[in-house]
């Protein structure tokens, strides 16, 4: 009944210490799996899509992921802290309107400052409510989602705001090299055109959150505490604060790529991100980020927002409809978590064989008469909280 | 407040208890019944028959697919995010069967809606898949497909054959003239919901699936099974949501049935059932699908001078109030020595 | 299943996925001699051509632009003042164009149009039908890219991949009418004809198009509103079903309606006004509300929508029992057409998808034979259909 418990005969029919043949690669395979898959994607789409390698296209895969990147960075910190927060599409929203609604009265740095300070708010709310309050984070982030959106849609009564000038626009669009596309070498263009102010504002975002969560203290915290909160909390981490903290750091994030969205496309719409939380949450997960929390990383969110994004480019590029590209990302995402399931659970079939017991009950087995099943002692079901958390 | 350590017990009844007490008992009625006196106390109508039945039909496809989605969150599977695209599924092809006849498309729009969910309960039960991710994904495909099947078209019953017909008057139906045919849905699908959670064995599994998992596989339990059926009964009562709201839209078309996702999560968090399982009960689901019924009518009921609570400012007083009833009842719960979960 | 096999099916997928795209219209390779290009492409009429409904495919309103003068700051009078709406309603009638890319002058046949769209819907369907038929007669390759479900994103997204592929010419069909002029600069710099279509730009976008083709939703409402009024004999209170927030319906059919009627017939009263996000079962539930609240100073409800709000309106009316409600929305799909027949719908407006997406095709045809005088605006017929000629408009287009 227990699915997991080894069968010490069937595995002595296997020599003990012999490699299986391509081991270590499909371990590889695994563990670099979302670079694989963009890997994958672009030369798919590079050989059937016209127009897909060239330099322009590349900055558009880049644009597009830029949109949803810092977001999706918050994201992926809250969900390492073991919690949800489904209202960053919202948030996100909200950092474009009030960014262009306020930008007239104060300017832009007033308008931007506001934009970050209302996310940082949006997100201590939520993480107060999930911390002290004790709600389960998808509640939360749930009714604050809908309270944000709707407080923005009275807001700006439901219309579009405009910029006043383009002037911010195009300094975001603009690539920091300025070449003409038509006369500069491929070479260049392909390491310059990319390079605007908007990507690179996604990308000192994603690289400021990568170091925070791999060498401060206060990230491997977070690590820690979502990947065992008990241990965290006997460890001494204030456990609330760091909640509070990662919500906070969503809600930041996630108001400034909205603002810095807004800015670029001259526009403060309602629909700016209406469709990103579904596109994040995906990413995250493509990207290995745990649901469980406790493990992840923001490199690969991106590298799968990237991945998402060319593939949706991709099939534009090929001229295809909406439903292909809805079927497409579908079976992305089914594939991918279907992966790792499979993965977990030849790692978990295998956890409770260890050679060296194996090779000790081989060797009594051969000696002694046969003791049947009852003399497997060492290796054990696994532990409780291991299978369990196989769901989340 | 940190977790406390494993140890401490309380010895005494905790203070505030018998306030608490009383609201975990109520519940969500103890919402219904506030609502219920503001919307006397606010308009002269609210009581009437008419406004009453009103609040009721609009939330009468809710209630229907809540009480399946009260199963899967029971499980501790949070919720069915294709719910949306299962309805449109359904709708659409027993609108394609009706060439088939009118109880032959019926039965096929629901076979259709039933084998999504059981592909769901196979992949989450059985592969142990994240719910969340997976139902995303699946909702993904499901629009898609639809799309792609009817290559972007809308289908129509056709008015001009009896099955047409008949499914067309679906919705509008009333049994024995009286009762609508939705309603009776709604009542057989509480019931049967009801019993199935208290009453059969399978109800008990599901219970201690979603409240200790580990415990239930150690019990001997075939969790994997239980957990699949709670999916493939959301995706049942989806179905029959999304075929008689197809009904009442006389088409088939991708779009029925979106918002449903939010929508039904909602009723059954309002209702008492936690996200972490095991906790609940299906009276309490329908008085969440009640409560949220009764504050959108006393919403829209709200008329000083010129004064009228618009749709925006609607969903931000559902939105607060989800949070706070929540809120309330997970804080009485831990004040009266229960769980947190 | 091994990894190996897994990995395989899922190459299968993703390569079936993309095998099954939509194939556009392959469009007939142009003769080398440009003279001889485009005589044959004035030589092909597309007139004759009839939609799924049995109407003329190439259809447009000929009446002259006659716009009244531009107040100074529209924005600060008040919202039921029809001029405070003049960046919207007027938006390219006085014609001003900027940096506007020259004909090619030789002809349509072979050319590369690519449109983008702003949703996949039943209509967009139609749409899209509509001018693949022309495509198809003139000889032009279409392709069409669908901005996910009416994302802003995703169209940015999908201009800079246009800006990118270098076509002959894009019909744009605008997610918003506000988020679309940056797009329409980025465009009109990068040397690409534009010609939007449908849903009207704000006049800022205007001068980047060659021109903008599509329905009069604020003419037609306003048409929708007389006849409203007429049959409430010009008193009594209405309310409004909006269109979707973040999109310019949601003004254009809410606001023509409440300053015509407040300019022609004052004693009627507009109570309320409120989206529902087209959906039928809100709608009946708002409506319901609204039938309880106003009781029978209620005599009147306009939509943004003839299928699934309208369902909404029918139903909250019946179950009220309030059959006397003047009822007029914004058509015309199946749905509405057959409650106009069955006396529950009172008047809708025309709005043919597959014309709408004919005379873009046509126009950029013409473009490209040579014709640079194009008008600022082209707008479709305008046309409120009742009981009493709704059978000319059978079978619907969507």
């Amino acid at each position: 009944m227990t699915p997991s418990a080894p069968d010490p005969t069937r595995a002595a029919a296997r020599p003990p210490g012999r490699a299986r043949p391509f081991a270590k690669a499909a371990a590889a395979a695994y563990r670099y799996r979302v670079y694989l898959l963009c890997t994958i994607i672009f030369a798919v789409m590079g050989a059937a899509a016209p127009h897909f390698l060239t330099p322009g296209n590349f900055s558009n895969v880049l644009k597009g992921t830029s949109t949803n990147l810092p977001a999706a960075v918050g994201f992926t910190i809250v969900l390492i802290a073991g919690q949800l927060d489904l209202s960053v599409g919202s948030a996100m929203t909200m950092g474009g309107i009030l960014v262009m609604g306020l930008s007239p009265s104060l300017g832009w740095a007033g308008a931007f400052g506001v934009a970050v300070l209302c996310g940082l708010g949006l997100g201590l709310t939520n993480g107060l409510l999930v911390a002290k309050a004790r709600i389960n984070s998808f509640i939360v982030t749930l009714g604050t989602m809908i309270i944000v959106y709707n407080a923005m849609a009275i807001y700006c009564r439901g219309g579009t705001i405009p910029a006043t000038t383009f002037a911010l626009s195009d300094f975001l669009q603009r690539p920091v090299v300025d070449l003409d596309p038509r006369g500069a070498p491929p070479a260049l263009l392909w390491l310059t055109l990319w390079l605007t102010p908007r990507n690179l504002v996604s990308l000192a975002v994603m690289a400021a959150a990568a170091v925070f969560l791999r060498r401060t203290p206060a990230g491997r915290g977070l690590h820690l505490m979502g990947g065992n909160p008990q241990a965290a909390w006997y460890s001494g981490l204030h456990v609330d604060r760091y909640v509070i903290g990662a919500f906070a750091l969503s809600g930041l994030l996630a108001a400034v790529g909205g603002a810095v969205v807004a800015a670029g496309e001259a526009a403060g719409s309602l629909k700016l991100g209406e469709n990103s939380l579904m596109t994040i949450v995906a990413a995250v997960i493509i990207g290995g980020t745990s649901m469980e929390g406790g493990k992840g990383t923001v490199v690969g969110t991106t590298v799968a927002l990237v991945a998402l994004t060319a593939l949706i480019n991709g099939l534009s590029c090929l001229g295809a409809g909406h439903e292909v590209q809805l079927v497409a990302s579908g079976l992305v995402l089914a594939l991918i978590i279907l992966y790792d399931a499979y993965w977990l659970h030849r790692r978990q079939r295998r956890r409770g064989q260890r050679k060296d017991l194996l090779e000790e009950l081989q060797a009594r087995a051969a000696s002694d008469p046969p003791a049947g099943r009852g003399s497997q002692g060492a290796p054990s079901a696994p532990g409780p909280g291991r299978e369990g958390r196989s769901h989340g | 407040m940190s977790p406390p350590p494993p140890a401490a017990r309380r010895t005494r009844p905790p203070a505030g208890g018998r306030v608490f007490g009383a609201l975990n008992v109520l519940g969500v009625y103890g919402l219904v019944g506030g609502l219920f006196a503001l919307g006397c106390a606010i308009s002269r109508e609210f009581i009437s028959p008419d406004n009453l039945m009103n609040a009721l039909r609009a939330v009468t496809l809710l209630g229907i697919v809540a009480v399946g989605l009260a199963f899967v969150t029971y499980s501790r599977h949070y919720v069915d995010l294709s719910i949306p695209g299962i309805m449109a599924l359904s709708g659409t092809v027993a609108v394609w069967a009706l060439k088939f006849g009118f109880v032959p498309s019926l039965a096929i729009g629901l076979a259709v809606g039933a084998l999504v969910g059981l592909v769901n309960g196979l992949v989450i039960g059985y592969l142990r898949l994240n719910p969340i991710i997976w139902t995303l994904a699946m909702m993904s495909l499901l629009s898609g497909v639809i799309r792609w099947a009817y290559a972007g078209r809308q289908i129509y019953p056709d008015k001009a054959t009896a099955a047409g017909r008949a499914f067309l008057e679906l919705y509008h139906h009333r049994l024995l003239g009286l009762l609508p045919l939705p309603v009776a849905v709604l009542l057989a699908v509480a019931a049967g919901g009801y019993f199935l959670m208290r009453h059969t064995g399978y109800g008990a599994r599901l219970k201690l699936t979603g409240s200790a998992y580990e415990v239930a596989r150690l019990t001997g339990i075939n969790v994997r099974r239980a957990v699949a059926g709670a999916f493939v009964i959301s995706s049942l009562t989806s179905a029959a949501a999304g075929v008689l709201l197809t009904s009442f839209n006389k088409v088939g078309a991708v779009y029925i049935g979106g918002g449903y996702d939010f929508r039904t999560i909602t009723a059954v968090v309002l209702g008492g059932m936690t996200l972490a399982g095991g906790r609940g009960s299906i009276v309490g689901v329908l008085g969440g699908v009640a409560a949220i019924a009764l504050m959108n009518n006393v919403m829209s009921l709200v008329r000083v001078g010129q004064f009228v609570l618009g749709d925006f400012q609607q969903n931000i007083v559902q939105g607060a109030v989800f949070i706070l009833v929540v809120g309330i009842n997970s804080f009485a719960r831990r004040r009266t020595g229960g769980d947190d979960a | 299943m091994t990894t190996r096999r897994t990995a395989a099916w899922a190459m299968a997928a993703m390569l079936g996925a993309i095998g099954g795209c939509r194939s556009e219209p392959a469009g007939r390779k142009a003769p080398a001699d440009r003279a001889e290009a485009l005589k044959q492409s004035l030589a092909v009429d597309v007139s004759g051509l009839k939609s799924a409904d049995t109407q003329p495919l190439i259809i447009m309103d000929e009446t002259p632009l006659q716009p009244p003068p531009r107040p100074a700051d529209p924005l600060k009078l008040p919202e039921d003042d029809p001029l405070h709406w003049y960046d919207m309603e007027y938006a390219g009638w006085r014609g001003r164009k900027v940096n506007l890319p020259r004909s090619p002058g030789d002809g349509a046949l072979g050319k590369r149009v690519i449109c983008l769209r702003h949703m996949d819907h039943p209509y967009t369907t139609a749409y899209t039908r509509g001018m693949e038929k022309v495509a198809g007669a003139c000889g032009i390759r279409l392709k069409t890219l669908t901005a996910g479900n009416a994302d802003v994103n995703i169209q940015s997204q999908q201009v800079d991949q246009v800006v990118n592929e270098r076509p002959d010419l894009v019909i744009l069909f605008p997610v918003d009418a506000t988020a679309v002029v940056p797009m329409l600069r980025k465009l009109n710099q990068a040397g690409v004809p534009i010609i939007a279509s449908n849903l009207l730009p704000v006049d800022q976008g205007m001068p980047y198009v060659l021109t903008w083709t599509g329905p009069d939703d604020w003419g037609q409402f306003r048409m929708l509103a007389r006849e409203f009024a007429k049959r409430m004999n010009h008193e009594g209170g209405y309310c409004i079903v909006r269109h979707m927030p973040g999109g310019s319906p949601f003004f254009s059919r809410t606001f023509s309606v409440v300053t015509e009627l407040k300019k022609i017939a004052p004693r009627m009263k507009c109570f309320d006004m409120q989206t529902t996000l087209l959906e039928a079962e809100k709608t009946a539930q708002v409506v319901s509300g609204w039938i309880t609240k106003y009781g029978a100073e209620l005599k009147g409800i306009v939509s943004a929508d003839d299928s699934g709000a309208q369902i909404g309106i029918n139903e909250a009316c019946r179950n009220a029992g309030r059959e006397d409600i003047i009822r007029v929305a914004a058509g015309n799909s199946k749905v509405g057409m057959d409650f106009i027949k069955a006396g529950k719908l009172h008047g809708i407006t025309y709005q043919s998808a597959e014309a709408d997406g004919a005379l873009p095709m046509k126009i950029a045809a013409d473009w490209f034979n040579g014709k640079e005088d194009l008008k600022p605006v082209y707008y479709l017929p305008k046309h409120v259909i009742t009981a009493k000629d709704v059978d000319q408009y059978m079978p619907a287009q969507w």
